[in-house]
């Protein structure tokens, strides 16, 4: 395979160029991507509001993999491939509550919620539910390893990354004051978009502040560019923040509770980072999002949204309304996102050029895409 | 057809798992050989743990002490 030429990439932001178009458009750069950037270290899934209750399942197709989303019976979040052991067969195809144990079925081999293989029947012949050769402390459900953060359930497919709270260490502790118990608003606070784009211009859009003004002068009028910061740590993450996060308020003129135990310097701020790869997470003094991009092939992506509270308590219709609020910007990307998608097909385009001061953060994600793919390739190179 | 069978046909078209349970310990009880006896109540075993049937354990046993189960 001819790989693509990452140089430039990697360059000072004064001198480097973007990631080359095939990045965005090619199905064999996507499928490099698959393994270097989005199964290599912890991607975000879905959140654990998706499985509220012990029992609670939900399949879910992950990059092509069908996985098995489900609060085991002790009320532990788990993620495991969505198929038996036995012939490959697709255990749960819709949402739903297992009782007692996950029965495939095909042959009706079962398991427990914590992935334990707890029956074989007739496979030692009719009647007969052990055979020898079968050890079903074996053949457990293939558990894929995950971590709840932020109320997100984040999976590392590979198996091979260290502890999230190692290979995020840095973002959690920017983030400790909003490590505690976040309260997703329930079907009001959640939505989806699906755009025609690649992931990555969905982060590399969420990045930085520079498009603010242009693309959502809602939010300008009252948070100007100059108010914003960059969030720029290498390797790892990026962002940007802004000083003058205003509270929503009712027609009562009430506000969301505020999260307990927080610094005064987020009376007014507010952070919007990317947890590299693919979630996009945002924190103020009263609430906080995650938006999980799900790739689906090259050219389109889905925006998974969803909104947390400081309490499980809070007002619908204020609920309500921030939700429409943030529907509201996040559509007004759309066309941005759309258009850089449709512009990769433009031979020769050389993946663009950074502004200096206001791209850094977007440069980050670029750079951390390069080296990342240029690790993979190694890896890759070594293994043949 | 008997009217068991019967009965268990509804019960699969239904997926009534308390049905299944209950049927296939009935034609358990009902069989004449030992083989049809460990088919069924494994039958019944397997959707009692689908459910979490409160007899789940009792009917393991049961295979068990006919040596067509291990224990969990």
């Amino acid at each position: 395979m001819t790989h693509t030429d990452l140089s430039a990439v990697r360059q000072p932001i004064g001198m480097a160029h973007g990631l080359p178009n095939a990045h965005y458009v090619d199905p064999a750069v996507f499928e490099e991507e698959r393994a270097a950037l989005l199964t290599s270290g912890w991607s975000g899934l879905a959140v654990a509001a998706d499985v509220p209750e012990p029992g609670d399942a939900v399949p879910l197709t992950f990059l092509g993999m069908p996985l098995l989303l489900i609060r085991d019976r002790a009320g532990e979040v788990r993620v495991f491939h969505n198929i038996c052991r036995h012939r490959g067969m697709i255990l749960v195809d819709a949402p739903r509550k297992i009782e007692g144990a996950i029965r495939c079925p095909y042959h009706s081999w079962c398991y427990s919620t914590e992935g334990r293989l707890v029956s074989t029947p007739h496979v030692g012949g009719p009647g007969k539910n052990t055979a020898e050769g079968i050890d079903r402390d074996l053949l457990g459900l293939i558990e894929v390893h995950s971590h709840i953060w932020l109320g997100v359930v984040w999976i590392n497919l590979s198996g091979t990354a260290p502890p999230f709270h190692e290979a995020n260490a840095d973002l959690l502790a920017r983030w400790s004051e909003f490590d505690k118990p976040l309260f997703h608003g329930g079907p009001d606070s959640r939505f989806q978009l699906t755009v025609n784009c690649n992931w990555k211009l969905a982060v590399e859009n969420y990045c930085e502040s520079y498009h603010l003004p242009w693309v959502h002068p809602g939010l300008n009028s009252y948070s100007r560019l100059e108010d914003h910061y960059h969030i720029e740590e290498p390797g790892r993450f990026s962002g940007q923040g802004t000083r003058v996060y205003r509270q929503l308020t009712g027609d009562d003129g009430k506000t969301f509770p505020d999260f307990a135990d927080l610094d005064p310097k987020w009376d007014t701020a507010a952070e919007y980072i990317t947890a590299y790869p693919n979630v996009l997470l945002g924190v103020h003094r009263d609430h906080a999002f995650a938006i999980i991009l799900v790739p689906h092939g090259p050219g389109q992506t889905v925006e998974h949204v969803h909104l947390f509270y400081a309490r499980p308590d809070t007002d619908p219709a204020l609920r309500a309304k921030n939700t429409a609020q943030w529907k509201t910007v996040f559509k007004e990307d759309i066309f941005v996102v759309e258009g850089m998608q449709r512009g990769r097909h433009t031979p020769g385009f050389d993946g663009g050029r950074f502004s200096p001061a206001m791209d850094g953060p977007t440069h980050l994600f670029h750079d951390w895409v390069a080296e990342h793919m240029a690790r993979h390739r190694a890896r890759y190179k070594a293994a043949e | 057809m008997n009217d068991l069978d019967a009965r268990l046909l509804a019960a699969h078209a239904a997926h009534d798992l308390p049905a299944l349970v209950a049927l296939n310990r009935e034609a358990a009880d009902a069989a004449d050989t030992e083989a049809a006896r460990g088919f069924y109540l494994t039958h019944a075993h397997v959707f009692a743990l689908e459910m979490g049937h409160p007899d789940t354990q009792v009917l393991r046993a049961a295979l068990i002490a006919m040596g067509r189960e291990t224990p969990l």
